[in-house]
């Protein structure tokens, strides 16, 4: 299978006044048609900025690319002029948002939203939007579509808000679509309700979804594929299984150990000791070194190699003590 | 866990209904948004009562209403045997020793101008006659209970992190030794490898003061972890509370069961197999709640009767502590 998307060794750094910022430093992976890969981290891992950067959703803010290569489809979105990278972002790459509440403009009627990527990208006329917009509306379960599109953001609710970004997203039938946290936001009922209906439509469509979430009860649920991010780097990649039974990353065992879950319950959790690191202080080596239970000499000194483990099971650690 | 003696804190029908604004030529009924409609609940010494439920369902206003923070519109309030609702002035404020709170945004709920020694030392002060000494000693006890070393009392909350943030809050509401704790989503702005240390510290402290705490929180799976018993609460009522182990054995309300279906669990062959409760919707606006049952709008097993009778909170066959409010609870009810 040829992947859909594939990062390269991207690099994308803040250079503030405090200092550079390494946010996303080097990180490579391929998405594809048809899978969902789960970009997980906490905050300040750099899984945001390393979606929204190589789309120029970021240009206001200091933020520079580096190095590395974005191929869509073999070709590079870094090197594109800003027209082509318009005609690419909202059509065939989507994006949803974790704040359905700022995400739409509160100013206009849910359809004139909705049918604005039909209007820009497809050259629809209105009219003929405005039904497609109807549509939309009904396979992401809204009902009375058609009074719903003469409706404003604020008579939704959340989770309502955010089906209309969803239906928004998939107007133009994306083959990547980029989810940022899309349900934190919610409540759990309404978020169950939401990643069922991002994993029928994705079934459907044979569609690529990049899933960023700090959850990883939602990637067990949701992920084919997993990317854990940690300071700008890659710590570990692999199935969805290889990830959650067959880790042989520090962080992602403390990761898994530490997240409290409803079919458990025992003592005290085992926590991670420390705190996630500043990232205008990081110094040489591994970033998760100062709280790693199995911190050796080298790690302080340089970032591991990659550690091929299995056919997609990539883990970036030093040590040969982490076991399975 | 001990649960022996008299609850320490008794609510009795308690309701927050707070005026809906509706301009200054409108002279129709005035509306309210009932956050808290009639709850009722003990907390007993030494345990810790996990408040659950969605945004919305009233749990932050109930949470307030209890340190009287925001003034309930209705019901009863003992704590310590005293009725908390008829103290005023000073002797509220006195009496507030033995009750704080721990609120959700550590960025939001420390003072940025003062440094961490004044925070802690500002309630010993309004408190009780100490020496500059003595209030010295209980700060640096009270650092190094939360795991921060006495010197950061120097320092300023921006010098901190959000987890550190945290214990600071922490031990500015122990500070005065109270009896009782309120932990309003304490957690919940806290990266997962940072929480997992806070809620084991809260824990940790609880169970070595023999302190009483209500921990309110959204989220299901950190309730259960710190909770001994558990009430879940849905548009201003609670719909079902337990003792922790009961309650995850056999949830008998609908929306327990819906809440603890929908949690996805860090596990993907466990989310393989797993049967979700479909529910319809959202929750409603507690404005204008349901008739009858709050929940029966959304409900899998609504029969007739649910629109019309409000449920009570009732005694369930398996167990004298667990109790429920729901007609169908009980019953049969496939998936």
């Amino acid at each position: 299978m040829t992947p859909v998307l594939s990062l390269k060794n991207y690099q994308a750094f803040f250079h503030t006044r405090r200092g550079v910022i390494k946010a996303v430093n080097g990180i490579s992976y391929d998405v594809f048609p048809g899978q969902t890969l789960a970009v997980v981290g906490e905050s300040g891992s750099g899984k945001s900025v390393s979606q929204l950067s190589y789309l120029g959703l970021l240009t206001g803010s200091p933020l520079q690319i580096m190095g590395g290569e974005v191929l869509f489809h073999g070709e590079d979105l870094l090197k594109m002029n800003d027209s082509r990278l318009r005609a690419i972002r909202g059509d065939k790459i989507a994006m949803i948002f974790q704040e359905p509440m700022t995400s739409l403009n509160p100013y206009l009627k849910i359809g004139t939203q909705l049918i604005e990527p039909l209007v820009i990208h497809r050259k629809k006329t209105k009219r003929e939007a405005w039904k497609l917009g109807i549509e939309a509306l009904e396979r992401v379960g809204i009902s009375r579509a058609s009074t719903s599109m003469d409706a404003y953001p604020h008579e939704f609710s959340g989770g309502m808000r955010q089906r209309v970004m969803i239906a928004m997203a998939l107007t133009t039938d994306p083959q990547v679509l980029i989810a940022d946290e899309p349900t934190t936001a919610l409540d759990v009922t309404v978020q169950a309700q939401i990643l069922e209906l991002l994993k029928s439509i994705q079934k459907e469509k044979k569609m690529a979804m990049i899933l960023i979430t700090h959850d990883l009860g939602v990637v067990a649920n949701s992920a084919d594929q997993v990317v854990v991010m940690y300071a700008g780097k890659i710590f570990e990649k692999g199935s969805v299984d290889d990830i959650f039974y067959r880790s042989r990353h520090p962080y992602t065992q403390a990761l898994l150990r530490s997240t409290p879950r409803i079919d458990r319950s025992d003592g005290p959790l085992p926590a991670i000791a420390g705190n996630t690191p500043d990232l205008l202080m990081l110094k040489e080596g591994c970033p998760f070194a100062e709280r790693c239970t199995f911190k050796e000499t080298v790690c302080e000194e340089r970032f591991p190699e990659a550690n091929v483990l299995g056919p997609q099971h990539i883990r970036f650690c030093h040590s040969e003590k982490v076991g399975a | 866990m001990k649960t022996q003696g008299p609850p320490l804190l008794v609510v009795k029908d308690l309701k927050v209904h707070y005026p809906v604004r509706t301009g200054v030529w409108n002279f129709s009924e005035p509306r309210f948004v009932r956050a808290v409609d009639g709850v009722s609940l003990e907390l007993f010494p030494g345990e810790v009562l996990g408040l659950v439920g969605e945004s919305g369902c009233g749990k932050s206003s109930f949470g307030r209403a209890l340190l009287r923070l925001q003034e309930p519109t209705s019901g009863t309030l003992t704590v310590l045997d005293q009725n908390f609702l008829n103290l005023s002035g000073k002797a509220l404020r006195h009496f507030r020793r033995h009750i704080q709170m721990v609120f959700q945004d550590p960025y939001a709920s420390l003072n940025p101008r003062m440094t961490i020694g004044e925070m802690l030392a500002e309630p010993l002060r309004a408190h009780f006659s100490l020496t500059s000494g003595e209030i010295n000693h209980r700060v640096d006890e009270k650092l190094t209970q939360v795991g921060l070393s006495p010197p950061s009392k120097k320092k300023y909350p921006h010098e901190f992190s959000g987890g550190q943030r945290q214990r600071i809050a922490i031990a500015r509401a122990l500070i005065l030794n109270p009896k009782i704790l309120i932990a309003d989503e304490p957690v919940s702005s806290l990266d997962v490898s940072v929480q997992a240390q806070a809620l084991n510290l809260l824990k940790e402290i609880q169970s070595s003061a023999e302190l009483s705490m209500i921990f309110i929180s959204h989220n299901l799976s950190v309730v259960k972890t710190i909770s001994d018993r558990i009430a879940v609460m849905y548009l201003g009522k609670i719909v079902e509370t337990g003792q922790r182990e009961e309650l995850f054995r056999s949830p008998q309300h609908p929306y327990t069961q819906a809440l603890i279906s929908a949690i996805p669990i860090p596990d993907p062959l466990k989310e393989r197999q797993r049967k979700r409760m479909p529910l319809l919707g959202e929750i409603p606006s507690p404005e204008k709640p349901p008739s009858g049952c709050a929940f029966h709008p959304r409900c899998p097993w609504r029969v007739e009767r649910c629109s019309q009778d409000p449920p009570e909170l009732e005694v369930t066959q398996s167990s004298a502590s667990h109790r429920v409010s729901c007609f169908e609870a009980g019953k049969a009810h496939p998936l």
